[in-house]
């Protein structure tokens, strides 16, 4: 205990005025803790101090609080706002912090340390942590031919059956692979989330007669195994897994004194069980969160957990949880707040019992701005093109009359950004207007002006695949792939020097290709196989001698130090394949990445990295670094070289192509969360709901005001059966899920809110919408006066940022630019040392030091 | 725990830590990148086995809180330190990747940082504090070579020999009485950073020698992939006729032969068909 300090005096420091509700749950640490806190009340805050107060006040050692957060950016805010608290307390009274051992996180990252850390293990001895598959991955496993044949054996059923079956079973439009991948992957992770054990899968599907349920069953069976004997996990076995090795030995459940869960209404069953488990010795278990703003049911999350968290308590813990509402809204202006509060009230939340509601009643929330003013806005009531329109100047307006700093300070919210008609017409209003969007998730990625240039020009130096006559997504692909290939046309012949580079690259593939192909015949002719070892005297000489050959390839046979290596190896008994000599001898200097940065050096490319530089539109950028991403991640799948090998026969272009980007494309089209979205300066960003989670913006536009496709989601209808609890009926889930993604749409405004009022054929409206507008009769767009609307600022963050000496400073002062590339946008270095370089480096000098200090701990001992 | 298991533990640490960092920042390494990344650590315990023996503290995190730029905004300055305490002595080191050369000429950039961490370990927290030094484990271009000689003559003892030769310490001393002008720079930094100004540094700066007769542009530029769409770099390579009528070889440069074959070397599988 500090007696120098107190909470009060921190408060005070770091100017910081909680209201009662904050202030209790701040010093609420004993025992479990119902945190329910509505839109906008400040509760990362409260966390924020309540660890403080765990720490400094209450002598907990970091590495002794686990704190889950939803995203990993949510995570680093808090560790830095740690960072800065904790660093005041040890500079007044000399205690020092070390909280990089504190369990902060998501849960999925939380759960991989978890795996990979002594203290969890049985006899605490070292296990070797499982490689993770994340979506991308996951994707490319089960849309693989090897899966497919897999299939086939082991269900003894024809591909193109089995599909049709599983379009059915799944109620979907289309049978194509990528379909049912996608199918397959969302039940597969359903199961796991669930923690569904296979024999009671098989049970019930025996139970049913239910043949289709009964495969997938048998191939979840066999994915499982699969992915364990290779020591892999995906995202949701991988929770599995540190819930099996959890429960494997009784002294977990002491090893946190505190475990925080944020955002609880959006935790699965897994993550429950988790947390329980974690929480079962010292039994603080603090759950913060809010039903209303639930979102990620397609996740497997149970909003349930949340609602019934007072029983969940009292079962597995014994004790009922102290329930506190943070029900104070800091943010919005008072007219928002009570237009969400009412809207969620335009249904019935009554159970079908007639006893109780659906979601937490009396949240009494409240606005802290007691403004009078005008807040909540429409558009008038018209068709797509018109709203879109008036909005579009609307916001012109707001920027003209400087009511805002940038553009991104004025967002637009879509209960989905694909296959939304109103979301093109509204992107193409406003760029009439000369706004720039930012909205890479509206489409497809591929179809970022960006990525059709740098992919065009690849299709002119690695080829593209041949198409062939099928229809579908595959003749969109190959539209897609003519369309990147006419513009790269376009600018190729605008750049005469881009036009030469290309030539020459091109010309190195296919003298690769063609050395290859003349290398293979000499290797036939004298009737020898590419599995042969190679033994420099005998083949050499001969291969240099192949017909034609240019002289880079014959350099790459001959070098004395290759022959030094290769004798060395054939003394070790690790003779070389002709294979890979001919590999060798036939490899270009380059992968893909350099390809990408090289031509990233045309004007057409650098401009965009100058508007960077000069802060004025970081749209582009961070567009180039995703493909940076792209391309790395093919790296890793695929081998970095390329060679004539991999030429012939178009194997390159048909694997990068017609394999990987084709599965971009298709992933490209659902709506796949990308949690972690920047909101690029000099830009309006188009977000989902989803996407906004969290997040505030001064002025929100809200794109439609109301939600297509409202089915059960199939998931949901095969696993219920399978699962216990006292859930919300099947039938109301659609109409639930939807009044919660509007409540969280339109609890992110601060200072205007503006509904889009669509109407007319194919424009769907909620019911709770409609009667929203007629009982408040808000102002519309034309009668409403710009010059009278509230001006903002860019906000300073509530916590302070935290930068290092050498990563930031130092490595700013060495080069603005290369900082900004690779620090602030994240680009996937091909062969610079960056961040991560330095950061692995320093963690694996860290492992070395703990394990020599514990190996001098354990000699003392 | 012999030399071998050390080493092993070291590939499976690195490993482990790969996957994590990877998850936690959603980015990822090349495959060359990241094999030069374990040699590094792999040199970094043949050379300092000794001080990585002594070190009593690892990884301490200093922060110095409350800081304001000239424009008024509020930052948190943060750093990470080793401490060896050894026969009452008490020694902060930082461990960079760089390397040892470089730091060298380099020098003044890290007396500002020794110096700000050695203000809060002394002055902020009262601890007491003997020198400060920086461990540079980056490849020399003596350890380059030697490697080079080694794999071409096939002989392990020309690397060994080099790298008792390399002494990647550099001492930095402590001046107290400069910490609030690196403060007052630092803060200036960070106003630049949130005022998105990312320019390249002036063509002057690439000519600058930065180490024995190698420019800003040999030692740093060449090293960074986005210098091909970098204005000064352009300006730099393009300054004379001849290089301007041959603008592809400014796009063709993968390193020396050496380089580029260490990379194929490093990256092609054997089998791989």
């Amino acid at each position: 205990m500090n007696n120098s300090i107190s909470l009060e005096s921190l408060f005070q420091i770091h100017g910081f005025t909680p209201n009662e509700g904050q202030l209790d749950a701040i010093r609420s640490l004993e025992g479990p803790l119902f945190l329910m806190a509505g839109p906008g009340s400040g509760k990362t805050r409260v966390l924020l101090w309540r660890t403080v107060n765990a720490i400094v006040f209450h002598n907990v050692p970091p590495e002794r609080l686990f704190l889950s957060t939803f995203t990993e950016k949510a995570a680093k805010q808090l560790k830095d706002g740690l960072q800065t608290i904790l660093g005041t307390v040890t500079n007044i009274t000399g205690v020092p912090y070390d909280i990089s051992r504190m369990y902060v996180g998501t849960v999925h990252s939380l759960c991989q340390k978890i795996i990979g850390d002594r203290r969890f293990i049985k006899n605490r001895s070292r296990v070797k942590p499982p490689i993770l598959m994340d979506e991308l991955d996951q994707y490319y496993f089960i849309n693989s031919s090897s899966f497919w044949r897999l299939t086939e054996e082991l269900l003894h059923v024809k591909e193109d059956i089995w599909r049709s079956d599983m379009k059915q079973y799944f109620g979907k439009r289309s049978e194509s692979r990528h379909d049912t991948a996608l199918s397959i992957i969302s039940i597969f992770n359903r199961f796991s989330e669930e923690n569904l054990p296979v024999e009671k899968i098989y049970d019930y599907a025996k139970s049913k007669r239910d043949d289709t349920l009964l495969k997938i069953a048998k191939l979840y069976e066999w994915y499982k195994a699969k992915l364990h004997s290779d020591n892999m996990v995906d995202f949701s076995l991988l929770q599995q897994r540190a819930l099996h090795q959890l429960l494997e030995s009784e002294h977990v459940i002491f090893e946190f004194e505190h475990v925080v869960i944020d955002e609880f209404q959006d935790t699965n069953r897994i993550q429950e069980q988790l947390f329980f488990r974690l929480a079962k010795g010292n039994k603080n278990l603090c759950v913060v969160g809010d039903d209303d703003q639930a979102l990620y049911r397609f996740r497997g999350a149970t909003v349930e957990n949340f609602v019934q968290f007072p029983q969940r308590s009292q079962l597995y813990l014994q004790t009922p949880p102290r329930e506190i509402k943070l029900n104070i809204n800091y943010r919005s202006k008072k007219q928002i707040v009570t237009t969400y509060t009412n809207f969620i009230d335009k249904v019935s939340w009554v159970r079908e019992s007639g006893e109780g509601y659906y979601r937490l009643h009396d949240k009494n929330i409240q606005a802290f701005k007691q403004d009078n003013d005008i807040s909540v806005i429409t558009t008038t009531p018209s068709k797509s093109e018109d709203v879109a329109e008036e909005i579009a100047q609307f916001v012109r307006k707001l920027i003209d009359e400087k009511k805002v700093e940038d553009p991104n300070q004025i967002a637009f919210l879509f209960p989905a950004l694909k296959n939304n008609q109103h979301v093109k017409r509204m992107k193409r209003a406003l760029e009439k207007e000369g706004i720039n969007v930012y909205a890479p998730r509206a489409g497809r990625f591929l179809e970022v002006e960006e990525a059709k240039a740098m992919l065009g020009i690849f299709t002119k130096i690695i080829g593209r695949p041949a198409r062939q006559d099928f229809s579908g997504a595959y003749k969109d692909f190959h539209d897609w792939l003519d369309v990147i290939e006419g513009e790269a046309k376009e600018l190729i012949q605008k750049d005469e020097r881009m036009e030469r580079f290309v030539a020459v690259k091109t010309e190195e593939l296919k003298r690769c290709k063609e050395d290859y192909i003349r290398l293979l015949k000499t290797v036939s002719d004298n009737g020898w196989t590419l599995k042969d070892n190679y033994v420099p005297q005998s083949h050499k000489r001969i291969l240099t001698k192949t017909p034609l050959i240019s002289q880079q390839t014959i350099r790459g046979l001959g070098s004395n130090r290759l022959d030094k290596i290769i004798e060395q190896r054939n003394k070790e008994g690790k003779p070389f394949s002709l294979q890979y000599i001919l590999n060798r001898a036939t490899s270009v200097d380059w992968n893909v990445l350099d390809l990408f940065y090289r031509l990233c050096g045309f004007p057409y490319f650098s401009q965009m990295f100058k508007l960077a530089e000069d802060g004025l539109d970081e749209g582009p950028i961070c567009n180039l670094s995703m493909i940076s991403e792209y391309l790395s991640r093919y790296m890793e799948q695929s081998s970095s070289v390329i060679t004539g090998a991999r030429l012939i026969e178009d194997h390159l272009a048909n694997d990068f192509f017609g394999r990987y980007v084709y599965g971009l494309f298709r992933i490209g089209e659902t709506e796949v969360e990308n949690d972690e979205t920047p909101f690029p300066k000099g830009r309006v960003p188009f977000l989902t709901i989803h996407q906004s989670k969290g997040l505030e913006f001064p002025y929100v536009i809200l794109g439609n005001p109301g939600k297509k496709n409202k089915n059960v989601p199939r998931e949901e209808e095969i696993v219920r059966p399978l699962v216990e609890g006292d859930n919300e009926p099947l039938a109301r889930i659609p109409e639930f899920d939807t009044m919660r993604l509007f409540y969280v749409a339109l609890s992110r405004a601060e200072e205007m809110l503006i509904i889009s009022n669509l109407r007319g054929q194919g424009q769907t409206v909620e019911p709770a919408f409609k009667q929203l507008l007629e009982e408040m009769k808000y102002p519309q767009i034309p009668n409403v006066v710009v010059t009278d609307m509230p001006k903002v600022e860019v906000k300073e963050d509530e916590i302070p940022k935290v930068y290092s000496y050498t990563s930031d400073y130092l490595m700013y002062l060495k080069c603005p630019r290369n900082y900004m590339v690779f620090k602030k946008y994240g680009f996937v270095p091909s062969r610079s040392q960056t961040m991560l370089f330095g950061s692995l480096v320093h963690q694996t000098i860290e492992d070395i030091h703990n394990q020599i200090i514990s190996l001098r701990g354990d000699r003392n001992e | 725990m012999n030399n071998d298991e050390m080493l092993k533990f070291i590939e499976e640490a690195f490993e482990e830590n790969y996957e994590l960092l990877r998850l936690e920042g959603g980015h990822s390494l090349s495959p060359h990148v990241k094999k030069m990344a374990l040699e590094q650590v792999k040199h970094y315990w043949k050379k300092l086995r000794n001080l990585a023996e002594n070190v009593s503290d690892t990884e301490v995190r200093l922060t110095l809180p409350q800081q304001k730029t000239p424009s008024g905004k509020y930052y948190t300055i943060q750093g990470v330190v080793d401490v060896v305490k050894e026969d009452d002595r008490t020694v902060m080191y930082d461990i960079k990747t760089h390397d040892v050369d470089f730091v060298r000429c380099n020098k003044k950039d890290y007396e500002g940082q020794l110096n700000i961490y050695a203000h809060i370990w002394q002055s902020v927290r009262g601890q007491h504090l003997d020198g400060t030094s920086i461990i540079a484990i980056g490849e020399t271009e003596e350890l380059r070579k030697a490697k080079q000689r080694a794999s071409q003559a096939n002989n392990e003892q020309i690397l060994e020999e080099a790298l008792t030769e390399w002494n990647p310490e550099v001492p930095i001393e402590l001046e107290m009485e400069q910490v609030d002008a690196y403060l007052e720079s630092f803060g200036e930094v960070v106003d630049m950073i949130e005022g998105f100004e990312f320019s390249p540094p002036p063509v002057e700066k690439l000519l600058s020698k930065v180490q024995d007769n190698k420019t800003f542009a040999v030692h740093v530029c060449r090293n960074c992939d986005v210098r091909f769409s970098c204005e000064s770099f352009k300006a730099y390579a393009f300054s004379s006729s001849r290089a301007k009528s041959n603008f592809l070889a400014f796009y063709d440069d993968y390193g020396t032969e050496h380089e580029r074959v260490e990379v194929i070397e490093a990256n092609l599988e054997e089998e791989e068909v």
